[in-house]
């Protein structure tokens, strides 16, 4: 599970606030790491492993405030060293590697995107749906279904 | 009717500037500027935060090399504790330059394989999507997968010393605050998810015989792209050898006579002035003695190796002498050996890793030194774009009432300029049409000094970068943008 924001940006940190949450539980049985953005190296990390999930901050609006889906690989030409889609990366992982981890993207939506470590209200709101979702839907169901 | 044209965004370059080109009547170039729009801040902020933050804070500056800021930082702090660099431990002193080299060799990979190469693989008048590092990995998957593992390589290294591969702490007052372990060590030494160190030496090496395989094919492009006469400028060992932690500065002109003569870092302050133009928040450097307007001064991998008589690793060395020698051991003023001498730079990192790594004195645990506190410190390193210069004072209590940093992208500041200024001259004069490529051009000048803008200001927040073409009444004629 993978991270990706800035906790010294208000709501850009919600990807890494939710994996921090997630690995203190101690429910969940994969690696975890934050990361301020994905690099193309991460394409050489993701290709060890079967399941890879994305965590980051949304901005746009989000209807349930968080939304889990897959994560397909797209070639994407707009890379900067400040700015690499997870799908980019998956694409990288299958092209460079050929390796085709099952991936996910979970975006929780946020509002406030300045200099503050603090969420906002609706940031932490969007954060524990998306923790009541995952340890329900995912974590729960993962450790029934063994 | 004149005409002004602006490129607002460069890209692939660190940070946020735009270039503006001035056309007149007959649309020839006038002028061009490469300007620095980010604000700078850092400087005043830390003013009052005891000297021990220093280190911690200033490394913020950059997710790209904020192991430069941390190590230039703790040289500094290590003189207000009352240390100079030969009074540190040898094993402090060697994990330091462990990390640092670790730091040079990913920075330079970064850019080798990640900003630089597709200008080279691709050429000057690619399309816009294929000017890109996911295009270089569709066309060479081999030159990817080991770019990649080359950095990580050097991230690793990092993260081994400092815990985490961005903004990490390893360096404190007066040493270093953890042991190396031999089993962080062995990670290097063998073959697992990583390649060992043998195989970046390796690696490496390839690399340079492929920029000199590329400069065989392009030697008129590569040999007079963007280049100009300059003065050069870095450190140095007390024999003249390349040095990138700690060393004398020295600076020749562009034929080879010395404008600085191996000085100590404290005395950079007698030698150095900066100047200001009201058209960017990046400062210029320049040597006090010859003024603005001849005393600045390249820095970076294409300055170092020009200062250098020599480099301590064998295999660089080699390649060194092979360098100097294709201008017959005159200084090399074509900005685009820059990414000839980068690659030499990297090998001659791994080189120096690889002798860290097997020496067994790096895993003691001798890592701390103390002394008597003085009111200032001056750090002085030579960080992947080139010299960096930190220089904090404090008082009584230990709070910062001083701080200055002149880091390597603000002494290329003039250098960027006149290489943006030759291709306005030589690309886009009296050109019937402004293409696409013609401005890329443009940002290829610039990328080959590896700029970090965000360093160079002391910005925080986004760091989008913006080329525009006016005429001679300002109004806007061509111009490329894009976010970061």
């Amino acid at each position: 599970m993978i991270g990706i924001g800035n906790c010294g940006r208000s709501d850009d940190g919600l990807g890494w606030a939710f994996v921090e949450t997630i690995e203190k539980g101690g429910d969940f049985p994969g690696d975890t790491l934050l990361r301020y953005q994905l690099q193309v190296e991460d394409a050489d990390l993701i290709s060890q492993y079967d399941q890879v999930i994305f965590v980051d901050a949304y901005q746009g609006g989000l209807e349930d405030g968080y939304t889990f889906k897959k994560c397909l690989a797209a070639k994407d030409f707009s890379f900067t060293t400040h700015r690499l889609p997870p799908e980019t990366v998956l694409y990288l992982c299958q092209e460079l590697y050929q390796k085709n981890p099952n991936a996910y993207m979970l975006l929780i939506d946020g509002e406030k995107w300045e200099l503050e470590i603090r969420l906002s209200e609706l940031g932490q709101k969007n954060l524990q749906k998306a923790l009541n979702f995952f340890e329900e839907e995912i974590i729960f169901k993962a450790a029934v279904l063994k | 009717m004149s005409k002004k044209i602006a490129i607002d965004v460069v890209t692939r370059v660190e940070g946020h500037g735009k270039v503006t080109i001035h056309l007149d009547e007959k649309g020839a170039v006038k002028d061009a500027f490469f300007h620095i729009v980010e604000f700078r801040g850092f400087e005043r902020f830390i003013q009052g935060h005891p000297y021990w933050e220093a280190p911690l804070l200033v490394q913020r500056l950059c997710g790209i090399c904020p192991v430069s800021h941390h190590l230039a930082a703790a040289k500094a702090i290590d003189q207000i504790v009352g240390l100079d660099p030969g009074d540190l431990s040898t094993v402090a002193d060697k994990l330091r330059r462990l990390l640092h080299y670790g730091q040079v060799f990913q920075s330079h990979a970064l850019h080798f394989f990640y900003l630089a190469s597709p200008d080279l693989l691709f050429g000057l008048d690619a399309p816009p999507e294929k000017r890109n590092v996911v295009a270089v990995a569709m066309a060479d998957k081999e030159l990817a997968r080991k770019g990649i593992l080359m950095r990580k390589f050097g991230q690793e290294i990092i993260k081994a010393i400092a815990g985490k591969r961005i903004h990490g702490i390893a360096a404190v007052p007066g040493g270093v605050h953890k042991t190396f372990f031999p089993y962080e060590r062995d990670y290097f030494l063998e073959d697992n998810d990583t390649p060992d160190v043998d195989t970046m030496i390796k690696w490496s090496l390839e690399m340079v015989q492929f920029i000199k395989a590329y400069h065989e094919k392009n030697r008129v492009w590569l040999d007079t792209f963007a280049s100009y006469p300059s003065g050069h400028l870095g450190l140095v060992t007390d024999d003249g050898g390349l040095e990138l932690y700690d060393g004398k500065m020295r600076a020749i002109d562009s034929v080879g006579n010395t404008r600085l003569n191996d000085i100590h870092n404290d005395e950079y302050i007698n030698y150095f002035q900066e100047g200001v133009e009201r058209w960017s928040y990046m400062k210029f450097p320049y040597l006090k003695k010859l003024g603005m307007k001849e005393g600045w001064n390249r820095v970076g991998p294409l300055a170092r190796l020009n200062v250098c008589d020599y480099i301590s690793t064998p295999l660089a060395n080699k390649e060194l002498q092979e360098f100097k020698s294709y201008w017959n051991g005159k200084p090399n003023n074509s900005t685009m050996h820059s990414h000839w001498a980068r690659l030499i730079e990297t090998l001659h990192c791994a080189e120096l890793m690889k002798d860290l790594l097997i020496d067994e004195s790096i895993l003691g645990n001798d890592l701390l030194r103390e002394g008597v506190r003085r009111p200032e410190g001056i750090g002085i390193i030579e960080a992947p774009r080139g010299t960096l210069i930190h220089h904090y004072k404090v008082d009584d209590k230990g709070m910062i009432t001083k701080c200055n940093l002149i880091v390597s992208t603000t002494h290329n500041n003039e250098a960027m300029n006149r290489a943006v200024r030759w291709v306005a001259k030589n690309v886009l004069d009296k050109q019937p049409e402004i293409t696409e490529g013609m401005l890329n051009q443009v940002e290829i000048a610039i990328r080959a000094f590896d700029p970090c803008l965000s360093c160079a200001t002391h910005a925080i927040g986004k760091m989008p970068l913006k080329v525009s073409v006016f005429d001679h009444q300002d109004k806007l004629l061509h111009e490329r943008i894009k976010s970061s």
